[in-house]
């Protein structure tokens, strides 16, 4: 009997699920779900990281709803940043994937082409482009000047300094996003279009009706994981701008890091921070509403 | 969603979740905070003159002391390295680490290192940050051994007045820079124009000031070639303009530091003064941000893109490596001719396990001999009185780096006011003031509006309970 | 010309442009080898957008410092001075730090591996319950945004005492969800026939991983190698707040610190930077294949 039952535990699913999962839960439940639920607490405390913890109740999250005006402001640029980044990076990357599905030379040295931004530390991409934003001596303002426009001081500039942080954004994330749609080009299948060619389709309607559609989950992916990617942008405005000029690219998860080590307010810190998670996993859930079929 | 529905187990769990969040949340927290008490009852209660004793047995242990600080240039680095073999040879049973940490993470990395019990044993405070770290307990209070070796009166008024807290002293400052007018000899030379004065008794008046500037401005074919003046607009850093708003007995600040002073007239002549020279008449370009730059504004000084630069007391030493006819004259007033003053202090950390040592090096790097290296580079000012004497200034004066006529400029930052933020314990207050003042700089905001913002939101941010 | 203008001016010469692109596309459709031209104009213009910053770099670090600062912007100094490569150890202990940055990143990687390749299988293959809530867990840490996690494990590595240890950089990211994610779609896409015929010969589940499954997913090991490999050597954040000392500090942290605060040095700088690209660069280089297989393969385009 023993043995029978030895045997059933050895092949069983969930013993080996329990045994397979462990480690990676264990380190889960350690650094992400306990962290999780601790920083959920101390959204409710004020702490300045050396004294006593102090209970403020709902105090850090009326401030922030309705007192916190910088909030506002950072709120507002976090969405500027992502409705613009998002967009314009995935049909970029969109296109540039149709164009490298062509079967063209050179195409390994294409692909390190777009993949060095994405693989680059953001400090490496940080300093370069801060040379190239230089009013007085950087590239863009010189090739502007090429054909007679007077470019401006772009990182200290109020109206264009977002625009700047973006560009280096799209810039960065473009490899990575136009490689996933590769991917999903590649695996739609070619019957389809010779279909389509048969009842006289041309490029428009194959693109519009066949690989749109197809693409779908792709696109899907790759939105909600660049939406993602920007709601909690940090290393640009960190290394670029500090959140200037005046607040101009201060986004969420810098006014976090401002709040948490330089302004001493660790409870804030937490509350935002949790404003941001609710944030993100708003979009997603409702990106998931539209489209169920990516889970699987 | 479904997943949801109906599960009473699941909400059970979430239930669960919150509860222990909270109670996790306030147990991983909870730190004794440091009482005046403990801070007073540590190290420092010992009498110095028992040490000796203690000492000789001391010495024969193997210390090794983390100095953190941050790098202004590799000039700077370069002079640090030496003054700490130095001290390294003189106290052999010392071992010195020292890192440099990037400025713009400065104040993050101390905060996060204390934070972590793992402070630098000794290490820079900006002096903005000097008074908020004090207060969170985190600075040893080395009084008792300041006193055994030094005297207040040593020190340059506005030296002393940020060392002090509450009378007791947690750190030692470790020279001074102010704000001056440095300015292209060359330049001067060619418009046939007078230099900027030196004595601040001759100084010139705003209006004067500008006079010069508009003169100094060339202007070819639509563009500006040369500007007459830059380095007041840095809106993100009020540095330089604060030393203005005291020339015209104006403040950042009340007395007590309850309230912001920055919306009355005084301070609002200033600003739009200083607006003028770029809007109104074109004698200084656009703001740029110092960081931003990759040239610093010694480079558009240099190269004659600029005639005159208001630009920290440090400038002096990348200045004076370059190769052209640098001068330096007070600043213009517009009441009186003022300049503040201030530097990092050295502090040694609360929970340091090695406080005497700890105090060796402080020492040492308020040693003359240490400062008078950096001084001669130009990079530092004396924090001592006696070295504003005639045969004191001797010793630190370099012809190679100090420009003719320095020593007529001397008094003028020896006698500098304290500034005013080292005063201030909420970061977010100056955040908020350079985040308005950009607004009115670079966003045409209305100059009105953006002081009675400044006023609103600052005193709120004074007024919140930490 | 402010900026008002300036976009005026941009919008009128576009607007010009449009009479042009309609015949442009006339054309296309009537010649299919055009499109393949324009696609390969497209490319190498956007090419060149993401290399230029890169040739600038490269650039910079051979110039010397006043060479950097010219007006109009040269791609060359005078002289190629190679020897600002070798400067770099004056601004940080450059081969310590690099040293320090790969033994982190190869720890992590053979751990995400490891343990992702692991719960994929679990995800994919074998049946429990709370199979399905737990997946979804998962997916919804995917969501969450670093800060959130990062101030409680400095907390928590400071009552371990593991502030200032290469552990406190490397036990939090040992596990991932993305990976977790990225095995199972893979794992999902391997037919049920070598599963089967692994049971038949007798295998445990374990068995059917570690003997099958695994084995087949070189090209899903290297794509998450790659990334993995590449999110670990360019960190930035966690390195600045959980290390002092200097003789743990990360590659990312010493490019940092080469700025210094009134004058910066920049083509030894840009030499660090090159440098610390170049790992990063040879990983993807060699992966590449195996890369955009197993992107292909992880069933990111689902049908």
């Amino acid at each position: 009997m023993k043995q029978i039952k030895l045997k059933r535990i050895l092949y069983s699913d969930t013993t080996w699920a329990f045994v397979l999962l462990l480690p990676n839960f264990l380190g889960f439940l350690i650094f992400l779900i306990i962290p999780m639920i601790i920083s959920f607490g101390m959204s409710f405390v004020s702490w300045d990281l050396f004294g006593p913890v102090r209970w403020v109740g709902f105090d850090n999250y009326i401030e922030l709803f309705l007192e916190d005006q910088v909030f506002r402001r950072v709120f507002w640029n976090t969405m500027y940043f992502t409705a613009v980044t998002v967009p314009i990076g995935i049909v970029l990357s969109l296109f540039l994937a149709l164009a490298m599905d062509q079967k063209i030379i050179g195409i390994k040295f294409f692909r390190i082409a777009y993949f060095m931004p994405v693989i680059s530390s953001m400090i490496a991409v940080a300093i370069v482009w801060q040379w190239i934003y230089n009013p007085e001596f950087g590239l863009l303002n010189y090739f502007l000047g090429l054909i007679g426009i007077e470019g401006p001081s772009w990182l200290s500039d109020v109206f264009w300094a977002m625009p700047a942080i973006i560009v280096v954004s799209i810039w960065q994330g473009l490899g990575f996003n136009m490689l996933l749609f590769l991917a999903g080009l590649q695996g739609i299948s070619e019957v389809y279009y010779e279909a389509a060619e048969v009842d006289g389709a041309g490029w428009f309607e194959k693109f519009w009706n066949i690989t749109i559609p197809l693409l779908a989950p792709t696109t899907f992916f790759v939105m909600v994981m660049a939406a993602i990617g920007a709601f909690q942008a940090f290393d640009a405005v960190y290394l670029m701008t500090a959140g200037g000029p005046a607040r101009a690219t201060s986004v969420l998860a810098h006014y976090l890091y401002q709040n948490a080590f330089q302004y001493f307010r660790m409870g804030y810190a937490s509350a935002l921070a949790y404003v941001l998670f609710f944030i993100v996993l708003i979009f997603t859930l409702i990106q998931l509403r539209r489209q169920r079929s990516w889970l699987l | 969603m479904a997943i949801l529905k109906g599960n009473k187990l699941v909400l059970g769990i979430v239930v669960a979740v919150i509860v222990l969040g909270l109670v996790l949340g306030g147990i991983t927290l909870t730190r004794p905070p440091a009482e005046p008490e403990d801070i007073a009852a540590k190290p420092v209660a010992e009498d110095p003159a028992e040490e000796p004793a203690e000492e000789e047995e001391a010495a024969a242990a193997a210390v090794t002391l983390h100095f953190v600080g941050w790098e202004a240039s590799p000039l700077e680095t370069e002079s640090i390295r030496k003054g700490l073999d130095a001290f390294m040879t003189q106290n052999p049973n010392i071992t010195v680490e020292y890192t440099p940490v990037p400025h713009a993470e400065y104040e993050t990395k101390l905060i996060t290192s204390m934070a972590g019990g793992a402070g630098a044993d000794v290490f820079f405070v900006g002096a903005e940050l000097y008074r908020s770290l004090q207060l969170k307990g985190q600075l040893l209070d080395i009084t008792e051994y300041f006193e055994a070796e030094f005297e207040l009166d040593y020190f340059i008024p506005s030296a002393v007045s940020i060392m002090l807290i509450n009378d007791r002293i947690y750190g030692v400052s470790s020279s001074t820079v102010s704000p001056i007018l440095f300015y292209n000899r060359d330049i001067f030379d060619k418009a046939g124009l007078p230099y900027p004065p030196k004595n601040p008794d001759e100084a010139w008046t705003w209006d004067e000031f500008v006079e010069i500037a508009k003169q100094l401005t060339i202007v070819e074919a639509g563009e500006t070639t040369q500007f007459g003046v830059f380095g007041l607009e840095n809106p993100a850093w009020p540095y330089m303009k604060i030393a203005m708003f005291l020339s015209n007995e104006g403040n950042v600040f009340n007395e007590d530091f309850t309230r912001t002073t920055l919306n009355t007239p005084e301070v609002k002549e200033v600003l739009q003064s200083v607006f003028d020279l770029r809007e109104k008449y074109g004698v200084s370009p656009e703001a740029l941000l110092l960081e931003q730059l990759g040239m610093s504004p010694s480079h558009m000084l240099q190269t004659g893109r600029v005639a005159m630069l208001i630009d920290g007391s440090w400038a002096l030493q990348q200045l004076a490596q370059m190769d052209f006819p640098v001068g330096i004259g007070v600043l213009p007033k517009f009441d009186s001719a003022v300049t503040h003053g201030q530097a990092h202090l050295h502090s040694a950390w609360i929970d340091t396990p090695n406080p005497y040592e700890a105090w060796k090096l402080i020492s040492f790097l308020s040693s003359e001999e240490y400062q008078l290296d950096l001084i001669h580079s130009g990079l530092w000012m004396p924090n001592r009185t006696a070295l504003y004497t005639e045969e004191g200034i001797a010793r630190w004066f370099n012809p190679d780096v100090h420009p003719e006529g320095f020593m007529d400029v001397v008094p003028f930052i020896r006698d500098a006011i304290a500034y005013p933020p080292a005063f201030n314990v909420r970061p977010a207050a100056m955040d908020i003031i350079a985040e308005e003042l950009g607004a009115f700089f670079d966003g045409g905001k209305p100059l009105n509006e953006t002081l009675a913002d400044i006023e609103i939101r600052v005193n709120e941010e004074l007024a919140r309970e930490q | 010309m402010n900026n008002k203008e300036a976009v005026m001016d941009i919008k009128y010469r576009v607007n010009g442009l449009i009479p042009k692109f309609y015949v442009i596309m006339k054309i296309i459709k009537k010649r299919k080898y055009i499109s393949k031209a324009l696609a390969y104009l497209f490319l190498s213009v956007g090419a060149s957008v993401m290399i230029t910053p890169f040739l600038w770099m490269i650039g910079t670090s051979l110039k010397s410092l006043h060479e950097v600062f010219v007006f109009p912007p040269t791609l060359f100094g005078e002289q190629l001075r190679w020897e600002n490569y070798l400067r770099i150890s004056d601004r940080f202990p450059f081969l310590q730090f690099f040293f320090n940055s790969l033994r982190i990143t190869v720890v992590v990687v053979i751990s995400q591996v490891l343990t992702s390749s692991m719960a994929g299988f679990t995800f994919a293959r074998l049946r429990f319950k709370f199979r399905d809530h737990l997946f979804a867990l998962y997916l919804a840490t995917m969501m969450v945004p670093v800060h959130v996690t990062l101030i409680p494990n400095f907390i928590l590595m400071r009552h371990l005492g593991l502030i200032d240890t290469h552990a406190s950089l490397i036990l939090p990211a040992l596990v991932t969800a993305f990976g977790t994610f990225l095995m199972r779609q893979f794992f999902l896409t391997i037919p049920a026939a070598l599963e089967d015929a692994g049971k038949i010969d007798g295998c445990t589940p374990f068995g059917i991983y570690w003997r099958i499954f695994l084995p087949l997913s070189k090209p899903a090991v290297a794509t998450l190698s790659v990334f993995v490999f590449m999110g670990m050597w360019n960190q930035f954040l966690q390195p600045l707040i959980f290390i002092n000392t200097k003789d743990l500090m990360t590659l990312p942290l010493g490019l940092a610190f080469t700025q210094g605060f009134y004058s910066t040095d920049w083509p030894v700088l840009m030499s660090g930077t090159v440098l610390s690209l170049l790992p990063v660069i040879i990983a993807f280089l060699l992966a590449q294949d195996f890369f955009i297989r197993g992107v292909t393969l992880s069933g990111l385009k689902g049908e």
